[in-house]
């Protein structure tokens, strides 16, 4: 007899042991599916910010201080200025195109100058002359394929600069620029000239993502294009792509293709090369060129963002996915409520009834692209385009069997006794369903609304046809379309590189969904208890 | 058991007229708004005086059907104003069903019909034109369970007011206050009228629903074994109680509690087998039984 009741305890024992360790499994999944989704969305709130941020902040958003920012600026420029002299001076080597351009330049502002002081007519031919010849100089010496030529004809111009009419002109530039050049060329080979055109491209490409674009240069159109590295950690990779070149290389015929990092100071790169100081310098001095420093971004939840996503916050789209879900909940839960007390109390147990009851079973498991496409047939068929209105309603009919049976279940639970005592008190049945009834089913009609409020907020594909768009606004009224964060989340992972530029925005959209959708579950969860102590006492 | 006792109707002679009176008031019973309940002093209040007065709820062959079993059969009762009639018998003797009839309670179950008369206050209440709202009203009903609403104390009682149409907020409180005294459940909770009726013990629950039935102004308290939920000094308090209302109140009450009935009650009917066996005087009934069914059920032979 002891050894059965030493057995059941054992039993007892270990069913309550198997029954904590599954809430502590079931906590660790949750902790494990949502732990690095929200350590990656932090990092769109929390991270290091670079001197580029400060100026994204103030010209797209009109945030910051504009002096300090100014005066941050000039330090930056300062810093930044060796690695663009050093690129300017390579350049001039290798770009060629554009240097007899400048010398062609040059030729037609000498002219206009000496008509401008109506010089005689003679004069004018001389030096006209005299200028054509320098410059041709200089464009052969620009043209040539190999450095002895190149030196020859760079001879020529250079033994004119002392002359006179070269040194106190504006001529004198020639010289300045067969001087750069003749300095490039004896560091290069003259014929990988088209390698290091290439290279150098990139090389400028990378800078410019790096360091945003160089001051007095034309803004870029595309606000994407007009700030640098934002973030120390874009920067620290946007650092990799200047410094190293990325190859894809076939080590074996027959084998994958594998990536290699090859150093831009390689000698197949920019080795030996005037060019090869640069990429220590910003190695070294990166700090002072981008000024990183830690940064707590809270304004991520009510800015707007730069098209695309690129910079900036999520407002518009937590905005709009309250707005949403709040349309379609005013929609769904009364004619959820009605519905379950039309069931309940009127239905009785006919035929239609238990018809209509599978109906709704049935309508809680349809997927919600099949919702998304019979609102774009119907809803937005209806008020002529896809807006805020038909998404609402669309999600609203998404979550109206979730609300109705689980009012049903609420309603149902509700002690017939308190039917029978106001009836007795002659109420009509109408008054005892919403004054004694309903009350007391608030609680369970209340979770409900909150498993609702969770998936309507979280769903993509009813609204990814009847009014979400990827970037804008709030919408003005009920009949404009708006941003929602489950539809950005899916433009940018399903987009072509914001997801890959910009990875925190990504994480950042998700986790702000996480959140959004947990604190709309916990104001319900408190509200139901609110709601249950008044009942309970 | 078919054997009906001869002393189905009133023990006394005198009462025989009225079993056929015309209605006191041409007026539909429920439209009567009854005036406060009479001082209790003045009542007449025990069996051997309530013939006098004529009956407020009459039964003549009343049969109630479930379907097409019957649940009570050819009952033929008078109920007396201001006294405490038990109803008596063992379990599924149609008492209940009896005393759910007589403000039609019975109607929330499905394939329910009834035949025969049975009058409050003259009128046929299984009439088609009966205004449930107003016999409801008039004919209050306090349930076995406690079931006051999940609202709180004073929401409880003013409910009924409220279907009323009594919006005042004076006047609520007045008949909050009154109804809660009458309960006598005033003093313990007159400092949380605010709060839940669901926080009160069981006692104070079933008094709170006696108050809340009071609160629509009724002639007739139907008690469905009001104290089967209780102990025993719950079960006092409420036994008070009713001695108190009868001043004022036609008790109608259910009760498996034989000691229950002898104590609170002035009349006494035995059902058995949905048949009304005895009615008489509780004295009578308990002390010198005209049936032996009655006597064996008494006295624990059976039942």
């Amino acid at each position: 007899m002891s050894l059965r009741l030493r057995l059941r305890g054992l039993w007892n024992k270990g069913f309550t042991g198997l029954s904590v360790l599954a809430v502590v499994l079931l906590g660790a999944a949750l902790l494990i599916v949502l732990a690095p989704m929200l350590y990656r969305g932090f990092q769109a709130v929390v991270f290091v910010e670079t001197v580029e941020f400060r100026k994204m902040a103030f010209w797209e958003l009109g945030r910051g201080d504009e002096q300090t920012l100014q005066a941050e600026i000039a330090a930056v420029q300062a810093a930044r200025e060796p690695v663009y002299a050093l690129l300017d001076r390579f350049s001039r080597g290798i770009d060629v195109e554009r240097q007899i351009g400048q010398a062609r330049e040059l030729y037609r502002r000498y002219g206009e100058k000496l008509r401008a002081e109506q010089t005689p007519r003679e004069e004018y031919t001389d030096k006209r002359a005299r200028a054509k010849e320098l410059r041709d100089a200089l464009t052969d010496a620009y043209e040539a394929q190999d450095a002895v030529t190149a030196k020859e004809h760079l001879q020529a111009v250079l033994s004119r600069a002392d002359e006179p009419w070269v040194r106190d002109t504006m001529l004198r530039e020639y010289v300045e620029m067969a001087r750069d050049y003749g300095e490039v060329i004896a560091t290069i080979d003259l014929g990988r000239r088209q390698e290091y055109a290439q290279a150098l491209d990139e090389v400028k490409a990378a800078l410019r993502k790096l360091l945003g674009p160089r001051p007095r240069e034309e803004v870029p159109a595309l606000a994407e294009d007009r700030y640098g590295a934002t973030r120390w950690d874009l920067a620290q990779r946007d650092l990799k792509r200047l410094l190293y070149d990325e190859q894809w290389l076939q080590e074996q015929p027959g084998q994958p293709l594998v990536r290699k990092w090859v150093p831009r100071t390689a000698p197949s790169q920019f080795g030996g090369t005037a060019l090869e100081p640069l990429f220590g310098v910003v190695e070294t001095h990166l700090e002072e060129m981008l000024r990183p420093r830690w940064r707590f971004y809270w304004q991520y939840f009510i800015d707007g963002s730069t098209p695309g996503h690129f910079f900036g916050g999520v407002g518009p789209e937590v905005l709009g996915t309250l707005l949403l879900t709040l349309c379609a909940m005013l929609f769904a839960v009364p004619l959820g409520i009605v519905s379950a007390g039309y069931l309940v109390e009127c239905g009785g147990d006919h035929r239609m009834v238990r018809i209509i009851r599978t109906c709704i079973n049935t309508l809680a498991g349809v997927p919600s692209i099949v919702f998304g496409l019979f609102g774009l047939a119907f809803f937005v068929l209806i008020v002529g385009r896809p807006c805020v209105l038909a998404a609402s309603l669309t999600l609203g009919l998404l979550v109206l069997p979730v609300i109705i049976r689980a009012s049903e279940e609420a309603i149902r639970a509700v002690p017939e006794t308190y039917k029978e005592a106001s009836l007795a008190l002659g109420a009509g049945r109408f008054r005892t369903f919403v004054r004694v009834i309903l009350p007391a089913a608030l609680p369970g009609i209340l979770t409900g609304i909150i498993l609702s409020v969770s998936r309507a907020a979280g769903e993509t594909a009813p609204i990814l046809f009847t009014g979400a768009v990827f970037y804008g606004d709030v919408p003005r009224s009920l009949f404009g379309q708006t941003p929602a964060l489950s539809y950005g989340s899916y433009g940018i992972a399903t987009g072509d590189r914001i997801g890959m530029e910009m990875p925190h925005q990504q994480y950042g959209m998700v986790m702000t969904l996480i959140l959004l959708v947990l604190l709309l579950n916990l104001a319900a969860i408190a509200i139901r208890h609110r709601v249950q102590k008044r009942l309970r006492g | 058991m078919k054997a009906v006792c001869a002393m189905t109707q009133a023990p006394n002679n005198q009462n025989s007229s009225n079993f056929s009176a015309v209605p006191r008031s041409s007026a539909a019973p429920a439209s009567r708004r009854p005036q406060a309940p009479p001082d209790p002093q003045g009542g007449t209040s025990n069996g051997a005086s309530a013939g006098t007065e004529r009956p407020i709820v009459q039964a003549e062959v009343f049969s109630l059907y479930y379907g097409s079993k019957a649940g009570v059969k050819d009952i033929t009762m008078d109920i007396y104003p201001r006294a405490v009639t038990a109803i008596i018998g063992p379990s599924g003797c149609g008492k209940s069903t009896f005393l759910r009839s007589i403000n039609r309670m019975n109607d929330l179950i499905p394939h329910t019909h009834a035949e025969g008369l049975l009058r409050v206050d003259g009128v046929n209440v299984y009439d088609r034109h009966v205004n449930l709202v107003n016999l409801r009203q008039q004919v209050g009903m306090v349930f076995q369970k406690p079931n006051p609403f999940a609202k709180s104390i004073y929401d409880n009682i003013a409910y009924g007011p409220r279907l009323q149409g009594i919006r005042r907020r004076s006047r609520l409180d007045e008949i909050v206050e009154e109804c809660l005294r009458a309960a006598a459940l005033w003093a313990e909770v007159k400092d949380n009228l605010k709060g839940s009726a669901l926080a009160l013990s069981g006692g104070q629950q079933q008094r709170l629903c006696i108050a809340r039935t009071l609160a629509t102004r009724p002639n007739i308290l139907l008690m469905d074994e009001p104290c089967s939920a209780l102990d025993p000094l719950a079960t006092a308090k409420i036994e008070d109680l009713i001695g108190e209302l009868k001043a004022a109140y036609t008790i109608v009450i259910v009760t498996h509690n034989m000691q229950q009935a002898a104590r609170v009650s002035d009349r006494t009917a035995f059902f058995c087998l949905g048949e009304l066996v005895e009615y008489g005087s509780t004295a009578q009934v308990f002390t010198n039984p005209r049936c032996k069914d009655t006597e064996d059920y008494i006295t624990g032979r059976f039942g």
